[in-house]
């Protein structure tokens, strides 16, 4: 049973590692789909898909240096 | 038909993330080996790698069933966020906000917590080795099969990226029956950045490709991909190291 608990624990942390990063990105995601649903161009929602990642990434590298910045 | 431009990401990919988790389940197997032997703890190795094998057995060609476009989101998502995560987690520890990954540190832990175990429990010990062993090559053995079906499934690249896992564990069973201790050495967290990156631009391609979207020169977007994760990683771990103070002459 804790085995059990341990893996279902490491699945969800492989994905779920920062909860505010897991937001982020599917906020992203699901950005670029309405765009793609609402007809707008697709290449707009890839620039959006691929822009919006690498900013949510240097975002909550720096979100979660802060702590250290300010020791 | 697979091509060296879509095969050697996977491949890639697949050898670096199986390689730092690898790294991993060795010091965890060789602290239960150092106390009960090498026999409990190949054991309960071999049994996990078995369940493993047998997982990318059965969900890999299962996979092949579904349609490309749900596939594509299905796993490109999760790819994503596994990928950033990653990178998140390694660029943090090259900027020095958090601790890098130490594996004699590590060992000592392991060994500690089975000698402990020991002490309580003497009759049960090569169970509770195997046991170790079996978790631990079980747990982070996880995220290399998710890579490996993630990375493989529906392009036909299962079976290379299934290679180029195998290829680590070779590789890291090699060296560790040579030196005999912890592999402290690997460099983990480059790794780490590196399969971050590698994840990154997959996740981002194929959650792309998911919603409709053509990406142009196709494949080989992956590349442009990787290069932009390389470099938000390296500008995000930069801005993340904590200012040096300035002492006026």
């Amino acid at each position: 049973m804790t085995l059990l608990k341990e893996i279902v624990a490491e699945i969800i942390g492989m994905f779920v590692g920062d909860a505010r990063l897991t937001l982020a990105v599917l906020v992203v995601v699901g950005t670029a789909a309405a765009m793609v649903v609402c007809g707008l161009a697709p290449l707009g929602a890839g620039g959006l898909l691929l822009a919006g990642c690498l900013l949510v990434l240097i975002e909550s590298v720096w979100r979660g240096a802060r702590p250290a910045m300010r020791r | 038909m697979v091509t060296l431009s879509s095969a050697a990401p996977a491949v890639g990919a697949a050898f670096l993330a199986a390689t730092v988790e690898v790294v991993e389940a060795f010091t965890i197997v060789l602290a239960a080996a150092t106390l009960r032997g090498w026999r409990p703890a190949m054991i309960g190795t071999a049994a996990a790698l078995i369940l493993l094998a047998g997982a990318v057995i059965a969900l890999g060609p299962l996979l092949d069933h579904v349609p490309i476009t749900l596939l594509q989101l299905a796993i490109g998502i999760p790819l994503l966020l596994l990928g950033m995560g990653w990178l998140r987690k390694a660029a943090l520890r090259a900027a020095g906000a958090i601790p890098l990954h130490d594996e004699s540190a590590i060992f000592a832990r392991e060994a500690a917590r089975l000698d402990e175990a020991a002490r309580q429990r003497r009759q049960r010990l090569d169970w509770m080795a195997g046991m170790t062993a079996f978790q631990g090559v079980l747990l982070e053995g996880l995220e290399v099969v998710f890579i490996v079906i993630a990375i493989g499934a529906g392009r036909g690249l299962l079976l290379p990226a299934g290679l180029g896992a195998l290829a680590a564990c070779a590789l890291v069973l090699i060296l560790g029956a040579l030196v005999h201790r912890p592999l402290a050495q690997v460099p983990e967290n480059t790794l780490k950045f590196g399969v971050g990156v590698m994840l990154s631009a997959f996740g981002v391609f194929w959650t792309g490709e998911g919603l409709g979207i053509a990406w142009p020169g196709q494949d080989l977007a992956l590349f442009l991909f990787a290069a932009l994760f390389l470099a938000a990683g390296l500008t995000a771990s930069a801005l993340a190291r904590k200012p040096r103070l300035e002492i006026a002459p």
